[in-house]
């Protein structure tokens, strides 16, 4: 009996560290190639070149046969796409969540709570689809309406539409850290004599500020990560601009057109993916960590 | 802007119009600070119901917007013609001649080359095995002239369906004005039908629009998930066990929390460079596989599992575990016969939800290469395959006007999918959940 207790219990603790080893497969995997990469790039040239044209060389003597690999211009464009995002998620994510924890009756809740909720399950490729298909053809529309020239690939569209997907995460998360604050907190300020929304902004909101601040990290993190929408509707060609209606291209749109339909790991294009994955592995990373570190450290304690 | 606020707040103060049901203050002052409070209350609270209420809007018009683009491939259009099944060809198996031919014969007028291949394409290349089956089924058939309906092309179907832009000069159209009058001709005659789409419920992927269908994503589909399950089942409910049962407080166990916590929020595509550094390069799996998206799929919903499953735990009341103790069980006992078949509803629930997302992933697929054209419909989880996402993304990429409707049907089918799945869940949590 002892031996079987100890088989069980061994087997429960190799499963737990299984998820350890991920992680560290996940790193080892993408930094080794990505040292590989570096060996035939330096990473100065990498991080901070302008120039991103990745084509491999027939020939060795080719001319510009080495590629340049400059990521700025990925980077730059993940940051734009993910800042319009944010712009519509935040500010729609956080007043859906402070309408439904302080105004909305709680029947209410129980049924948009779930309708909002399917637009976190609905696939990403779902999204790209939409924003190519319907959104990107009515956003030219208005702009040729106003007089803008709006390109097709344009990062507002990809912008908007990613938007859209965070605005559950940012909204469910950020209800629940309104929903930690502790009812009596809210009486009090009421029982001052202040508004709901006096109530909401001077002490609600203070409150479950980490959680909101956490929520937003992790809305932009899924951002920076997100893959479909840009991959469908991003473009491809890597421009330095911050014209959000111009057509950008971000480090997932790269990492997939580097990788898809190539079967050979030697040359530098290939191995450019496995940087610019590690570059972003370490972006989430850090923005994971800092949310989690966020909630973590200055969520008041209220027991 | 509170200054053109407060001058509004004054005015409605001086015309003593009281927008609200209760007193204001006594002096000029509290009134017009009162109003403006209030105002800014009312605007706070429009903030917030307009959010919710974007989100239903957007919710609502994407829902349409697909719908309208993709009922329509449920259906496809048919045509009636009228067949020779010359013995000499049959005998050949030259099926395509006789299709040829009896066209020919219906149209007589159709002269040339150009307009005989023209006329050829009226009907879908699949018409050709649905002749044969024909005969296979019934070789009586061979020597005599039959009306047979077989499958429009994708060219006549969107015509049908009314998709195609027929204002444009016909230069610049795909559909040929002489096109246009065979049809008109056939639809005279009572000969174009439209039945519902079984090849897109049997078939696997095709170049051909009409005769593409989901059939071999929906098979990739399944097979990978049944590996992800497997697999992250079978790990991620022990390492919640394990966490939440038997685990000391000590760094390692906080290493090992943390480590899950961020493991939820890695982004899908770098699972997918995991898997293709170390199952394609290093062990030398399969590509294109649904097995190696299985085991991308795994790594990625574990931690999805390992969340759920350990909240499920946590929610089973001490009493139980100190009364299972107190009679004399070990801890394993405990947790094998008591714990967990408390938890089990919680930990299916969460499973599902790993299982819902696992079939909505693209990004990890398409790193490992399940984003090949795949005619054949996958037989077991060694061959190439798709999924329904991957193979929605290779829709979405066809230029032909017929795969427009075909990807928005996919999209219903892997929406009716997820919403099953989902609906699963909340069943089980409602249905099993004990209430402590």
């Amino acid at each position: 009996m002892a031996r079987f207790d100890k088989i069980i219990k061994g087997y429960f603790f190799l499963c737990a560290a299984f998820s350890v080893l991920i992680t560290v497969l996940i790193v080892f995997s993408v930094l080794f190639e990505s040292v590989r990469f570096f060996n035939i790039v330096p990473v100065w040239d990498f991080l901070f070149g302008t120039q991103w044209s990745p084509q491999t060389a027939m020939r060795a003597d080719q001319a510009g046969s080495s590629g340049s690999f400059g990521a700025v211009p990925l980077f730059m464009g993940t940051v734009l796409i993910t800042f319009i995002a944010m712009c519509i998620a935040a500010p729609v994510g956080l007043f859906s969540a402070i309408y439904l924890s302080e105004y909305a009756p709680k029947k209410t809740v129980n049924s948009i709570k779930p309708i909002l909720e399917m637009l976190a399950g609905v696939p990403t490729v779902v999204y790209g689809y939409f924003a190519v298909i319907t959104f990107s053809p009515f956003l030219r529309g208005v702009g040729d309406f106003f007089g803008l020239s709006i390109a097709s690939e344009s990062a507002m569209v990809t912008g908007i539409v990613m938007g859209i997907m965070i605005i559950p995460y940012v909204m469910s998360l950020s209800n629940d850290a309104m929903n930690a604050v502790p009812q009596s907190l809210k009486d009090a300020s009421t029982g001052m004599g202040a508004t709901r929304s006096e109530t909401v902004r001077l002490v609600v909101i203070p409150a479950a500020l980490p959680g909101i601040i956490s929520a937003m990290l992790l809305g932009i993190s899924r951002g920076i990560g997100e893959t479909m929408i840009v991959v469908m509707a991003a473009g491809l060609a890597a421009k330095l601009t911050a014209n959000p209606f111009e057509a950008v291209t971000t480090v997932t749109v790269q990492i997939v057109t580097l990788l898809v339909g190539d079967q050979e790991f030697d040359s530098a294009k290939t191995l450019a993916a496995f940087a610019l994955g590690l570059t972003l592995f370490f972006f989430t990373l850090v923005l994971n960590v800092a949310a989690l570190f966020i909630s973590r450290k200055y969520r008041e304690q209220y027991d | 802007m509170i200054k053109r606020t407060t001058k509004i707040a004054m005015k409605r103060a001086k015309k003593k119009k009281n927008p609200f049901k209760f007193k204001l203050g006594s002096s000029k002052k509290n009134q017009v600070h009162l109003a403006r409070r209030h105002a800014r209350e009312r605007r706070f609270r429009v903030f917030g119901f307009s959010a919710i209420a974007a989100s239903m809007i957007f919710l609502l018009v994407f829902f349409a917007s697909i719908i309208a683009d993709g009922y329509s491939a449920f259906t496809q259009a048919q045509l009636r013609i009228v067949v020779t099944f010359d013995q000499s060809l049959v005998e050949k198996g030259n099926y395509r001649k006789i299709l040829q031919n009896s066209l020919k014969q219906q149209f007589p007028e159709a002269k040339g080359r150009k307009q005989r291949f023209m006329l050829y394409k009226l009907v879908s290349k699949g018409g050709v095995n649905s002749l044969r089956k024909l005969v296979d089924n019934n070789p009586q058939i061979i020597g005599e002239t039959d009306q047979v309906w077989l499958p429009a092309s994708s060219l006549i179907d969107m015509y049908v369906k009314g998709k195609t832009n027929n204002e444009v000069d016909e230069s610049k159209r795909k559909i040929k004005d002489l096109q246009i009058k065979w049809l008109e001709e056939l639809q005279a005659n009572n000969s174009v039908r439209s039945v519902f789409n079984t090849a897109f419920f049997t078939n696997g992927d095709s170049r051909e629009p009409e005769q593409a269908g989901i059939l071999g994503s929906i098979m990739g589909s399944i097979f990978s998930i049944v590996v992800c399950m497997l697999i992250s089942m079978s790990i991620g409910i022990g390492a919640a066990v394990y966490l939440e049962e038997f685990a000391p407080k000590n760094k390692l166990t906080d290493l090992i929390e943390v480590n899950i916590n961020n493991l939820a929020a890695v982004p899908s595509i770098i699972f997918g460079l995991l898997a293709l550094a170390i199952y394609l390069n290093f062990f030398g799996m399969p590509r294109s596989s649904s097995l190696v998206g299985g085991f991308a799929l795994a790594m990625l919903v574990l931690p999805t599992i390992v969340i759920a499953s350990r909240n499920a735990l946590a929610a089973v009341p001490p009493s139980i575990r100190f009364a299972a103790t107190a009679l004399g069980a070990t801890k394993v006992q405990v947790t094998l016969h008591h714990t967990i078949p408390y938890a089990l509803p919680g930990i299916l629930t969460g499973t599902i939800l790993g299982v819902a997302r696992a079939l909505g992933e693209t990004a990890p697929l398409l790193m490992i290469g399940m984003v090949a054209f795949v005619a054949d419909v996958p037989t077991g989880i060694l061959d190439p395959a798709t999924s329904l996402p991957t193979q929605i993304y290779l829709w979405a990429d066809s230029p032909e006007l017929g795969f427009v409707e075909k990807t928005s049907a996919c999209i219903i089918i892997l929406l009716l999918i997820l919403g099953i799945v989902n609906g699963t869940a909340a069943y089980i949590r409602k249905k099993f959940q004990y209430d402590w």
